[in-house]
């Protein structure tokens, strides 16, 4: 009977328990060791070998639930981007928050460094219709904005100029949540030739492992996990990311921070799991007896 | 001549020919310039290909004429040997010359065009995909003909529909209301017009049973395409007085803001039955544990995969993918139905086979299944 | 007509799309494009619908002062205030108080549902991960290597060797299975796409099969 109870415990001890492991980390920062792997190192390499004659485009294509997951992953590419003088094109294909994100992130991460809007990045905003601005750009970005953010006009500025299409970019970076990931994957990659990699949310992520293996994506950023290699990998390269992410208010909104809380939630639900199944286990060998 | 002069000498040379930055005195060997439209395409783009062993730098120049008025349009590695104008204008005639510095001269290669821009008709490197659409046009067909004729098909059982019935009724039991989620997508999405296929089906059952039914929805479309659907159920059970505009309802267009409605409506009411069919986010979990907590009988559907497992963990039942698109066929057993679905698994297994063989010829070096099936 | 129009309209509209995937020729193109365009507008078109609906039911909650019609009130508010500092933002939404109202209220509520998934998870695997049978073992134990190759810890306790078996499960079984998954799915989607066009499958528009 008491066995029987345990075996059922009530939802509400386990919420309990998971909102204490979520909160221990955040009120005192265990330091965890990262590992990068493979998929996310794809991508660092790949942003390793461009410098200040080429250009990476980045899409935003997720809202505010997203955030905690894909803000980190967008603050640690744009860094690497800015610190390699690599010119930057933001776009916005997700119609639910995707323009809000790019101004808060790029509006923050740029004024780290010492950059010249509309030379060295450009925030284009958001432009409605999915697939059919996706597959324009491959003709003009400024037919298909023809205007920033702002609304200044895009042919005035000399990023825009000197990066016509997608024969002149040479990785997209879409930070997606939904279907649009996909659609950068498959789509652009395989029309237009251009290198795609993938920031997804962790539980989109097994879908994109299909794409890394064909090949039709250079790297994948698969949730918290995958935000916090890369920022791994972009402080053991390079100082002025390291002292960056040691001031207290970056430190605190890092993915190496949040992957402390992961860690902590998913030993408790292993721990649950496991002591569920023991309960079980016990409880049916009392019924045979 | 001494050691280190000897030294010195290879050194210099390998400085010469190794570092070479643009500008620098070298020779490129650029050959065979070729301007020619981009085939398969609408006219926008011009092509022009040539070979070289270079790593330098070209500028390409284009013009109108022949004789004169080049200007650039670009740059490009010259062992690339391949460069596409996307700036031309269908049916003008471009002519195309490539060139790089040599000291203080810039040096150019013969002419090459006149190259027009058109349009093309086909894309030919498409021709497998619309060999596999004709396919499958033609299996659908064939299939529901012969079932027209008459001829008994058979198609397997899948739990998650012939447990509607029971969940329906035990919704009747307790007096309780169904549930239906018809997915968070819109019309143009397929998933969630085959879950208007089922959604009538239930209705039907809730018509004939006298159960009480709610469909809050996410899009605008499928709640007016809901609306209908669910009346002409109603009418279609000969109970058009039971219809109520209140049970289907539009919510809001945010994902989480109707998550979050959804579940609120869950705790409230503590409908006995869910029903989530269609296409799901991130939501789907938040959906189906409250669900469960409530106690209701959940039965999912959806061929969003990453989702799948969530459903399958807290529903209890789920149809799978394709199990989704079969139900109109499975619920409504008609002939016709029926025979699309025939077709679906006699493609299914050409493409079984055609992987198998690929597989097989692949690992003994032949890639000619490979190249037949990439498609761009 | 009232049935055989509507059934043009999507053999038309379904079998366009699927022409111009072949045929790139400029006229094409454009008339395809101005297609996605028109959806575009027509989903525009069907939300007003959708807010006529939602206000209407509440304004009836309000006048009947049924159970939670304070809650109305704060919708309608909420509709009210945010559409028109929208509106006034422009078409980028750049209105300052519209982005005050979006990243202190709007995106911190949709961060606090999209984090109850974290609570849901574990209720969830706790329920369902029972060794009942050799399946729901094998799902079992590679639940739990995927869940500890995602954390530092598995590499900490298994001398690195976690975070390779994590990812082996998730790039050759995982992957496989999904593919599996997909191909069946766009076939089943494909099929469900040619009765629609061919207009067997007619239930979306609240009519039954041929």
């Amino acid at each position: 009977m008491k066995v029987e109870k345990l075996l059922y415990i009530d939802r509400r001890i386990i919420y309990l328990l998971v909102a204490i492991g979520a909160l221990i980390p955040i009120i005192r920062p265990i330091g965890l060791p990262v590992v990068p792997t493979s998929p996310v190192k794809g991508l660092f390499d790949k942003i390793e070998g461009l410098g200040p004659d080429d250009a990476v485009m980045i899409s935003f294509d997720y809202g505010p639930s997203s955030e905690p997951e894909l803000n980190p992953m967008a603050a640690a590419i744009l860094r690497h981007l800015f610190i390699r003088r690599i010119r930057v094109i933001v776009v916005a294909i997700f119609p639910l928050g995707g323009v809000s994100m790019a101004i808060q992130e790029v509006g923050r991460v740029s004024k780290e460094f010492d950059l010249e809007y509309g030379v060295d990045f450009v925030n284009l905003g958001y432009k409605d219709g999915g697939q059919a601005p996706m597959k324009a750009m491959g003709v003009s970005i400024q037919d298909v904005f023809p205007a920033d953010v702002d609304g200044r006009p895009t042919r005035d500025m000399p990023l825009i100029q000197e990066v016509k299409n997608y024969e002149d970019i040479d990785v997209v970076i879409s930070l997606a949540t939904g279907v649009i990931g996909e659609w950068w994957a498959n789509l652009i990659n395989a029309q237009f030739g251009v290198d795609v990699a993938v920031g997804c949310t962790a539980v989109s992520a097994p879908k994109y492992y299909a794409y890394l293996r064909s090949g039709q994506m250079i790297g994948l950023l698969g949730g918290l996990k995958g935000a916090s290699e890369y920022e791994k990998l972009l402080i053991d390269r390079y100082p002025k990311a390291r002292e960056l992410y040691a001031r207290p208010d970056e430190a605190k909104r890092s993915a190496m921070t949040g992957m402390d809380v992961q860690s902590i939630v998913h030993i408790i639900i292993i721990a649950f799991i496991i002591f569920g199944n023991t309960m079980y286990f016990i409880l049916r060998r009392s019924q045979r007896r | 001549m001494r050691f280190w002069h000897v030294m010195l000498l290879i050194g210099l040379s390998w400085l010469c020919f190794t570092l070479t930055p643009i500008g620098w005195v070298h020779a490129i060997d650029i050959e065979g310039l070729v301007a020619q439209d981009t085939p398969s395409d609408g006219g926008q783009s011009i092509d022009l290909r040539w070979t070289s062993s270079s790593l330098n730098r070209v500028i390409i120049l284009r013009s109108t004429s022949r004789d004169s008025g080049f200007t650039v349009i670009g740059e490009a590695i010259a062992s690339d040997g391949a460069y596409t104008d996307f700036s031309v204008v269908e049916g003008k005639q471009y002519f195309y010359r490539l060139g790089w510095l040599s000291g203080e001269d810039t040096v150019y290669t013969s002419i090459a065009g006149p190259a027009v821009a058109k349009s093309n008709w086909f894309r030919k490197h498409r021709l497998n995909a619309l060999v596999t659409t004709v396919l499958m046009f033609v299996l659908v067909v064939t299939f529901v003909n012969k079932a027209k004729q008459g001829k008994p098909l058979y198609i397997r059982r899948i739990s998650g529909l012939s447990a509607i019935d029971e969940a329906v009724g035990r919704a009747t039991e307790m007096g309780k209301k169904i549930l239906y989620i018809p997915g968070i997508l819109s019309l143009s999405e397929i998933q969630t017009i085959a879950s208007l296929s089922i959604l009538k089906h239930i209705a039907k059952l809730t018509a004939i049973y006298g159960t009480d039914i709610e469909v809050p929805n996410k899009d605008p479309l499928v709640f007016s395409a809901a609306r209908e659907t669910v009346r002409e159920a109603y009418l279609e059970a000969g109970k058009p007085d039971q219809y109520r505009e209140e049970m289907v309802s539009y919510l809001t267009y945010d994902q989480f803001a109707y998550a979050a409605s959804v579940t609120a409506k869950m705790v409230r009411e503590r409908p006995a039955t869910n029903f989530f069919i269609g296409s799901f986010f991130a939501e789907s979990l938040i959906l189906a544990e409250t669900g469960q907590g409530v106690g209701a009988i959940q039965i999912a559907g959806t061929a969003d995969i990453p989702q799948l497992p969530f459903f399958v963990t807290a529903c209890d039942y789920t149809l799978l993918g394709e199990e989704l698109f079969a139900a109109s066929a499975y619920l409504s057993r008609e002939p016709v139905l029926l025979g699309s679905i025939k077709a679906q698994d006699v493609m299914k297994a050409i493409i079984m086979v055609v992987i198998g063989t690929g597989i097989v010829t692949y690992a003994f070096g032949s890639e000619f299944i490979r190249n037949l099936l990439l498609s761009r | 007509m009232k049935r055989t129009l509507p059934l043009f309209l999507t053999f038309v509209v379904g079998m366009f799309p699927i022409f111009a995937f072949f045929v790139p020729h400029r006229a094409v193109s454009n008339l395809n494009q101005q297609l996605d365009t028109w959806l575009v507008i027509v989903a525009a078109f069907a939300l007003p619908l959708g807010v006529v609906n939602l206000v209407g039911s509440n304004i009836d909650k309000i006048k009947r002062k049924q159970r939670g019609w304070p809650y109305s009130v704060v919708l309608i508010a909420g509709l009210c205030i945010m559409a028109f500092y929208g509106i006034v933002g422009g078409e980028q939404g750049f209105h300052p108080y519209f982005q005050y109202m979006f990243v202190n209220m709007v995106s911190p509520l949709q961060a606090t549902m999209f984090s109850l998934l974290a609570f849901y998870v574990a209720s969830a695997a706790y329920r369902a991960f029972r060794a009942r049978n050799i399946e729901a073992t094998v799902l079992l134990a590679a639940a739990i290597i995927v869940m500890m190759g995602r954390i530092p810890f598995g590499d900490m306790l298994t001398g690195g060797k976690m975070t390779p078996i994590s990812e082996w499960i998730m790039t050759k079984p995982n992957a496989a299975a999904q593919r599996g998954i997909i191909i069946g799915a766009a076939l089943g989607a494909a099929s469900m796409q040619i009765r629609v066009i061919l207009g067997i499958e007619r239930t979306y528009l609240g009519k039954g099969q041929e």
